[in-house]
């Protein structure tokens, strides 16, 4: 236990007021609220506008993890540190998950120095592993949000576009003026978005402002999360950006048999920086530029530079161009008709139910967030599209 | 605005209390404004009085805007003059004079240049300097009336500059036709400047005093006097410069002083031509005390200055004690006479006659003569007064008893001496401020009686103002500021302990107040003892106001600027200190106030001895009540610092176990009352550190103006649709 000989006993942490939110209905149970609770929780993922604009499909986002004193504070379980990784990896994975062909980077700070923990990569596999080498060191001094953004901003300046910043501290060490990187920033038209885990900066909100991001202040831990996801998903592409064209490679997996006399085993080119993973494969991706051999997509080429990706990544990101309908929500008393969600075939219960507008169809509240947040296709629209 | 309007509609005063950023300024003017449309002849002027200079601006910008929509509305082209007053310092446009740095520079130097003789004098001899801007002004300017229109002291510095008239002059002399008038309120308090620049103010004026928590503080030193033995050794060499001036002339020149003998006759002057030179002049005197003529035994030069030197040297006699004196004003009057036979008659004249006497002598720089009118000054009072004026002669300072520094002082206890002609001149009188509570005290403190009361709460979209009384510390030792404990090291020790945990809780800027400067230089000290201070500081930096203005102002700027770049910082400071007054924390500079315990005054001093004595025998106001009172007023403007308006939110640390009583509790503004719960009275610091995060991130939270649509902001639709009409009316019930 020696390890952590500051970190204060677990009854000498702050007060908590769980007990606060719930408020008592008119019988006296607490019920009826905590369902409240839970309901509106899963319908806020649901966002509203689902305007047609622009996204940015191919994103290249640098994370700034503050690291400093006060992550050590505990009013996230068990420590703001741990809790904001164990979400981050969350976030690494979704954020492939939705954004295939875009690429990571992060940062942290502490000491007033910045540290570059893993250069933009498109491979989530890395950054956890770095992420989780993270957790056990230790937090101090003071964050530096001048050096940080200045560590983004400066030498790859051109293809960066956003910057979300996971502030806990109420201060910065800068070591210049930070509105004149401010300005710099919105020169090259980066959107810097910022988490706050104690309460409202001045700076990051001049800093969002001018930059155009966003900043929200957490809640409590479920309210990091949401804000967290609400990154996942691409922001809107300034106008100004023009559209360009991007070469892409989609290399074909080749999977040499073993039978095979010709196929020698060979190293990929991704092993020429990492040599943690087993070295020689026989098959892989071959660039179909330049032929340099790759085992997993998507990946920039190290030789061409060409970026490689292949056809069911593109169809992934697609849905963000055209997001599902969101669907029309009823009260339960009001809703006459079939008391069956039309995908899991369950019971209608919830207080309210949720039709397609398009096929009429209705789903319960589980199922509707699962339509929206993985599946983005209708399945009632499916099934009507098949038989038609 | 109703409550307004029932006050104009009866032409009577008003008290209304508003918490500041809530539109206070605007909604007075406008109400004013539209009322003096309609009945252009119940209300013809609005005098508006507020307490710094950039307030008055803001005033004026607030008031320029109202006219442009006006303007925007009725397409009218507006026939409104409104314009700012401010001292000769602010307005004077002279490439030499206005770079003089003090104001009292800036006035001596603008008299020697524009008074009449001077003028006079350069007709004769063209090489005798004179300010050109006024003399164009004189010329000119007083013929053609300055164009209606809205103006701030730089658009006057403006049009004086195109036109080359004297800014100053014409500001003084447009008021007398303007609309509505922006100025100091020592402009209408001060008796000495009241007589010169507001005495010919329309009886049918309404008078908004803004910021007027401290009006009876101001009306009692416009009336009260201090005299030190510096005072009376420059006042010396003033005697001896006068006597030496008549004595020249008397050579040269004796056919000028005859004149000057027929003019003291009749005592009342042709004022316009001289206009300039009545700059300094006298307290109030009862107009009848005008009509005399001024009795014979001082009419002569000569006789005068013996006079004054006599009166100087009794001065000195008193001044000459080791114990202190208290005593009234007859009582000093008849002291007086028994020792050196001066009668209270001359006395009462003393002011009259040295202003006419310097006038005559052509002395410009009347600067240099301030001791001595001061004197005189002080002779008037005391003689014309018998009640409400207390005489205390002091040996020593009370901090430092055994160094010898004679003070006498000449002090005022009736606040509604010096606020009465002004109450009884003008139809309407409104009082409002952010903090006025306990409402009823002021009406009794400046004798006059209001029509209407009111104090206002704000109508909030979101909870912004978190007020919170921090009773004892983690170790369960009560937080108090109270005389015997306030050494205590466990207090200084929680004290501190408060300020570590906010700076890590709260964003930018944290102000924090003491009692005073003593008891700021003494727990600084043992924080640092303590190395609670160093801790500190790795959240944020630490600035402390100074004695110093400009150390003060400099802190302040650095304070504003480690705030704004993120860094941090708190400042500390002083109730009833500069800060306190005037200085808002708007946002991020002032994210929480913390009041280190109740900023009562300094009790053992004699002058507020002698005033609370006063207050309960006049006014029967307890000693208690009253102290109470002003500790409150102080705490509430304090705190009120960091809540400018609706979108700004800030904690409210009272860190007193005191605040907790309902006496204390009591005088706050209800805007403040209102949202201090039962449950945040006696917190512990840890309880208040959860408190305070919890409200933080509440207010962290995207808050958008359409939040507050149908909440405290209204539509035109809403405003206009009926149910909202009702609810309207319903809070004006309430109200």
């Amino acid at each position: 236990m020696d390890e952590e000989p500051e970190r204060a006993k677990r009854w000498e942490g702050g007060y908590e007021r769980t007990w606060e939110v719930l408020k008592e209905d008119e019988s006296g149970s607490l019920k009826a609220t905590v369902e409240d609770i839970l309901f509106q929780a899963k319908r806020k993922r649901v966002f509203e506008g689902h305007g047609q604009v622009r996204l940015g499909m191919m994103r290249h986002l640098f994370v700034i993890i503050d690291s400093s004193r006060s992550m050590e504070d505990q009013d996230l379980k068990p420590n703001r540190l741990t809790s904001t990784l164990k979400l981050m990896e969350f976030f690494v994975e979704e954020y492939f998950d939705q954004n295939p062909i875009s690429q990571i980077g992060i940062i942290t700070t502490k000491n007033k120095r910045a540290e570059k923990l893993t250069d933009l990569a498109g491979n989530p596999k890395k950054h956890l592993a770095a992420l989780k080498k993270v957790v056990d060191s230790t937090c101090v001094g003071e964050p530096s949000l001048y050096n940080s953004l200045n560590c983004v901003a400066l030498p790859s300046g051109t293809e960066i576009k956003e910057i979300l910043v996971i502030f806990s501290s109420l201060t910065t060490c800068d070591p210049a003026n930070i509105y004149e990187l401010i300005k710099t920033l919105n020169a090259l038209k980066i959107r810097v978005s910022v988490i706050g885990l104690s309460a409202e900066v001045r700076v990051c909100t001049i800093l969002t402002r001018e930059t155009g991001g966003s900043y929200n202040v957490i809640l409590d831990e479920s309210h990091f999360k949401e804000l967290l996801m609400l990154h996942v998903k691409p922001p809107p592409a300034s106008s100004s950006s023009e559209c360009s064209l991007i070469r892409m490679g989609f290399p074909q997996h080749v999977i040499a048999s073993m039978s095979d006399q010709d196929a020698k085993p060979s190293f990929s080119m991704s092993h020429l920086d990492s040599t943690g993973e087993p070295g020689l494969t026989l098959g892989g991706y071959y660039c179909p530029q330049c032929r340099a051999k790759y085992t997993e997509l998507p990946v920039e080429c190290k030789v061409c530079g060409l970026t490689l990706v292949s056809a069911p990544h593109l169809a992934r990101s697609f849905h963000h161009l055209f997001p599902l309908e969101a669907f029309q929500e009823t009260p339960l008393e009001e809703y006459e008709g079939e008391r069956f969600c039309e995908a899991c075939q369950g019971e209608l219960k919830d207080k309210s139910v949720f039709t397609c507008l398009a096929c009429k169809k209705v789903f319960c509240v589980e199922c509707d967030l699962f339509i929206h947040d993985t599946l983005h296709c209708c399945p009632g629209c499916m099934q009507t599209d098949r038989t038609s | 605005m109703l409550e307004l309007k029932r006050t104009l509609d009866a032409k009577g005063h008003g008290v209304l209390e508003m918490p500041s950023g809530t539109g206070k300024t605007i909604s007075l003017l406008s109400l004013i404004v539209a009322y003096h449309k309609a009945y252009p002849l119940e209300v013809t002027k609005l005098v508006y009085c507020s307490r710094t200079v950039p307030e008055i601006e803001k005033v004026v910008e607030e008031l320029r805007k109202l006219m442009d929509y006006y303007a925007k509305q009725t397409g009218a082209k507006n026939d409104f003059l409104a314009l700012a007053l401010s001292s000769r310092k602010n307005l004077c446009i002279h490439p030499e004079v206005s770079s003089l740095r003090f104001g009292k520079e800036v006035d001596g130097k603008c008299h020697s240049l524009t008074a009449s003789y001077i003028r006079a004098q350069h007709h004769s001899n063209p090489s005798q300097p004179v300010c050109q801007f006024y003399e164009q002004f004189d010329a000119v300017g007083r013929q053609v009336p300055i164009p209606p229109g809205i103006y701030n002291l730089d658009d006057l510095k403006d049009f004086g500059r195109r036109k080359g008239w004297c800014p100053y002059f014409l500001s003084r002399y447009a008021i007398l036709h303007a609309n509505i008038v922006v100025y100091s309120y020592h402009y209408l308090l001060d008796p000495k400047i009241a007589d010169l620049v507001s005495k010919e103010l329309t009886k049918k004026s309404v008078v908004v005093f803004d910021e007027a928590h401290n009006i009876d503080n101001v009306c009692i030193d416009s009336m009260s006097v201090n005299i030190t033995r510096r005072t009376l050794d420059r006042c010396q060499t003033n005697v001896e410069t006068l006597q030496n001036t008549i004595s020249r002339i008397k050579e040269t020149d004796a056919a000028k002083l005859r004149e000057y003998r027929r003019l003291v006759e009749g005592l009342k002057e042709a004022n316009v031509a001289r206009e300039t030179d009545m700059y300094l002049s006298n307290p109030v005197l009862p107009d009848e005390i005008l009509q005399e003529a001024v009795p014979g035994s001082i009419r002569t030069a000569e006789h005068f200055v013996g006079f004054i030197k006599h009166f100087l040297e009794y001065l000195k006699a008193r001044l000459r004690i080791h114990h202190v004196v208290q005593e009234s004003a007859p009582q000093f009057l008849k002291d007086i006479y028994e020792k050196v036979c001066i009668d209270r008659k001359p006395l009462r004249f003393c002011a009259e006659r040295l202003r006419s006497l310097l006038r005559t002598l052509e002395i410009a720089d009347i600067a240099d003569f301030s001791a001595i009118t001061l004197i005189s000054h002080f002779a008037t009072l005391v003689s014309t007064y018998s009640k409400g004026f207390t005489i205390i002669i002091e040996p020593f300072e009370d901090r430092t008893p055994t160094i010898a520094n004679p003070v006498l002082h000449f002090s005022c206890m009736d606040p509604s001496i010096a606020i009465k002609p002004v109450f009884g001149r003008f139809q309407s009188v409104i009082i409002t401020s952010g903090t006025l509570s306990p409402l009823d005290i002021y009406p009794r403190i400046l004798d006059f009686r209001p029509v209407t009361t009111a104090s206002f709460t704000m109508t909030l979209a979101r909870t912004c103002l978190c007020p919170l009384i921090v009773g004892r510390g983690n170790d369960q030792v009560a937080m108090t500021s109270k005389f015997e404990t306030r050494e205590d090291f466990a207090v200084i020790r929680n004290y501190g302990n408060l300020l570590l945990e906010m700076s890590a809780i709260v964003p930018d800027g944290i102000v924090a107040f003491f009692t005073s400067y003593i008891y700021m230089e003494n727990i600084v000290a043992s924080w640092y003892e303590q190395g609670i201070l160093e801790n500190i500081q790795r959240n944020k930096l630490i600035f402390i106001e100074t004695q110093d203005a400009a150390e003060t102002s400099m802190a302040l700027e650095k304070y504003q600027e480690a705030c704004e770049n993120g860094r941090g910082a708190i400042l500390l400071s002083v109730a009833r200190g500069k800060v306190s007054e005037g200085i808002d924390f708007v946002h991020h500079f002032g994210r929480a106030v913390i009041m280190f315990g109740v900023p009562y005054v300094y009790t053992q001093s004699r002058i507020l001895k002698a005033r609370l004595e006063y207050l309960r025998d006049q006014f029967q106001i307890r000693e208690n009540y009253f102290l109470t009172f002003d500790a409150m007023r102080h705490v509430a403007q304090c705190v009120g610092r960091a809540i400018q308006g609706k979108t700004d939110y800030g904690l409210m640390i009272f860190a007193d176990k005191r605040y907790a009583r309902a006496d204390k509790r009591g005088k706050l503004p209800r805007w403040i009352q209102e949202h201090l719960t039962d449950g945040s009275l006696n917190l512990t610091i840890d309880e208040t550190v959860q408190l305070a995060k919890y409200f933080l991130r509440q207010m962290a939270q995207p808050f958008r103006q359409e939040d507050q649509l149908g909440l405290s902001l209204l539509t035109l639709e809403q405003l206009q649709s009926e149910d909202m009409l009702q609810k309207i009316a319903q809070i004006a019930q309430q109200a």
